[in-house]
């Protein structure tokens, strides 16, 4: 795995006549990445449109179309490239589309149809099945069809201030059908933990009934795609949306792993249980669904694939004062948003070491200071390599300003775009960094 | 599990008094204490937040019926003046049942005018536990279940069977 020298000519000299150790000739190669470098910056570059939000997995586009929520569908090699669709990537007809209604937190599944028009497949929220309506219509035995969850998004409150005013409830609303799920879960869970009759009764009391109308009142934040038929999906208290998921201490929330197809829950976590954390900790790839069809895609560094991102983990844990606290802070995260990591070498952290605070794989708003990012290597001879600079050459006017960047590095080649914003609303600075 | 504020929604806006020294107030504590030394088979219950009369209720689905598999959960509501007046019972869960009213209310004769003052939450929760083992056709509020029932039993399981998996698991 060791070069001799950090020369390019050696390394290339190296490369005739040794035969790196089985297994390890990928990563033997990616060390050459160490050797170039997007070190060189033009300033400022005129730019007609920079809402490009990512480069794509093949590297040859900028895109600025948003990531879509949509099943990981592989590569179809012989898809036509016409009407302006992208070699490789199949038709849009085949894809599933996931969005997720924030009014009532139900999940929309939209396939594309033909036509082009979105038809509506699964709803998770009210119902689990996607029949489960029209069984329920079909059976209803002269029944009234629908209940009051269907004209109102939220009818438990309106039933309680009902209640609460000493006048028992009129209508009735029934748990929906996620939430069913879910306190069914949790219920047989206390249920099944205690064998003695009393201790059991005392024990869901005070755990399960004393704050039923607490899990009631969750709604859905946030899910992502474990696989195919998995959801992990974040619960939250309606007033604490994942907007001010800064101050999430004060609103609990709770990750469940539901299955979409048997339409259980797998399981269900506080924000702040261990077990989770550590599912986090050493499977973090897992969350994580990214294409693995390109061969780089695999090097995206982190705390589950690579010891130097787990070590830096474990410093930021030991320094944790309150370790309930740290592992919410961690958990945050959760459930990952798709699309977002980039692969490019220059974030493989088994090559180069960075103020994560300042630039990741991760592509999100940051805040910036004036100062150069350093991309320093990781093995000997420890040595800077290049830096990388938003804004203005001469950093800018007012030093006080708030500055937020963000980048855009090619999958993989030693190219980058740094996008630097002002708070006042003044142009942005954009600024290419390349190899000369 | 929740940390912190549990309940605390409902304390706020609670129309009884949380420590409440009334009549009803200490027969409901007294039920609650009776119900914790000798609690029915397949069934809890326990007040919601800090709500003495408003509880919730859980019953296991009955091995051997239609329900079997199910959870299901109901609203017990006290009135202010029990156990001289009836609690309501109505489920939170959907069941396909003919003694059910189709916006959950249970409809039994003892949650009527069979009420008796002697009754307990205890009794009650047995009572709607029995529904599920011996629906009572004759006495229905979904005449359409029950003549099933009396019909076609076999069809009328099958379908119960299938609301308890899609809405009651």
């Amino acid at each position: 795995m060791y070069y001799r020298s950090s020369n390019i000519a050696a390394r290339i000299f190296d490369r005739q006549i040794c035969t790196p150790a089985p297994g390890t000739s990928v990563h033997h190669a990616r060390r050459f990445y160490e050797n170039l470098v997007p070190s060189y910056t033009v300033y400022e570059v005129e730019f007609p449109d920079h809402s490009f939000r990512k480069f794509t997995d093949d590297g040859q586009y900028l895109s600025n179309k948003f990531g879509l929520f949509a099943t990981s569908t592989a590569q179809v090699l012989d898809a036509p490239a016409d009407g302006g669709a992208v070699q490789g990537v199949p038709s849009i007809e085949k894809i599933t589309f996931h969005l997720l209604r924030m009014e009532d937190g139900e999940i929309l599944d939209k396939k594309i149809r033909d036509s082009g028009n979105f038809v509506h497949v699964r709803a998770i929220g009210e119902f689990c099945r996607e029949d489960d309506e029209l069984f329920l219509n079909s059976n209803a035995q002269g029944m009234p069809l629908s209940n009051k969850n269907k004209q109102h998004p939220v009818p438990e409150n309106h039933v309680e201030n009902h209640m609460h005013q000493g006048q028992p409830s009129v209508g009735n609303s029934f748990l929906s059908g996620v939430k069913q799920r879910l306190l069914s879960f949790i219920f047989q869970g206390l249920w099944n933990e205690e064998t003695d009759d009393t201790l059991r009764i005392q024990r869901l009391r005070n755990k399960f009934y004393f704050h039923f109308q607490d899990y009631v009142d969750l709604v859905i934040w946030k899910v992502q795609f474990l696989d195919r038929h998995h959801l992990l999906i974040k619960f939250g208290s309606v007033d604490g949306g994942p907007q001010v998921s800064r101050n999430a201490d004060h609103h609990p929330a709770f990750v469940a792993v539901y299955n979409m197809d048997t339409t259980e829950i797998i399981s269900f976590y506080h924000n702040s249980a261990d077990e989770l954390y550590l599912l986090f900790e050493k499977f973090g790839d897992h969350f994580h669904v990214t294409s693995r069809n390109l061969m780089y895609m695999n090097f995206i560094s982190s705390h589950s694939n690579n010891i130097h991102a787990l070590e830096q983990l474990w410093s930021i844990k030991d320094k944790a004062s309150n370790s309930s606290q740290f592992v919410k802070k961690m958990l945050a995260s959760l459930p990952f948003s798709c699309q977002s990591q980039s692969p490019s070498p220059y974030f493989d952290q088994s090559l180069f070491r960075f103020d994560d605070k300042l630039i990741s794989a991760t592509d999100r708003h940051r805040q910036s200071t004036d100062h150069p990012i350093k991309f320093i290597l990781r093995n000997s001879p420890h040595t800077l390599k290049f830096k990388i600079k938003p804004g203005p050459e001469a950093g800018s006017m007012d030093g006080r300003a708030k500055k937020i960047s963000s980048f855009l590095f090619h999958p993989f080649l030693p190219f980058a775009l740094s996008i630097q914003q002002t708070l006042f609303l003044q142009p942005s600075v954009v600024n290419i960094h390349f190899r000369r | 599990m929740i940390s912190g504020g549990g309940g605390g929604r409902s304390s706020s806006s609670s129309w009884a008094p949380t420590t409440s020294v009334s009549a009803s107030g200490k027969r409901i504590q007294r039920e609650m204490v009776e119900l914790n030394n000798d609690p029915p088979p397949h069934c809890s219950a326990g007040p919601k937040g800090d709500n003495l009369y408003h509880w919730i209720a859980t019953i296991i689905g009955t091995p051997g019926t239609p329900y079997q598999g199910g959870i299901f959960f109901l609203d017990i509501i006290f009135p202010t003046d029990y156990p001289f007046m009836p609690p309501q019972v109505v489920f939170k869960t959907r069941i396909y049942h003919c003694n059910v009213e189709p916006d959950g209310r249970v409809s039994m004769g003892i949650l009527k005018d069979g009420w008796s003052p002697a009754l307990t939450i205890t009794k009650v929760l047995l009572a709607v536990r029995s529904i599920f083992t011996n629906p009572d056709p004759y006495n229905a509020v979904v005449p359409g279940i029950a003549h099933l029932y009396l019909g076609d039993r076999a069809k009328h399981d099958d379908i119960a069977a299938e609301w308890t998996v899609r809405f009651a698991k």
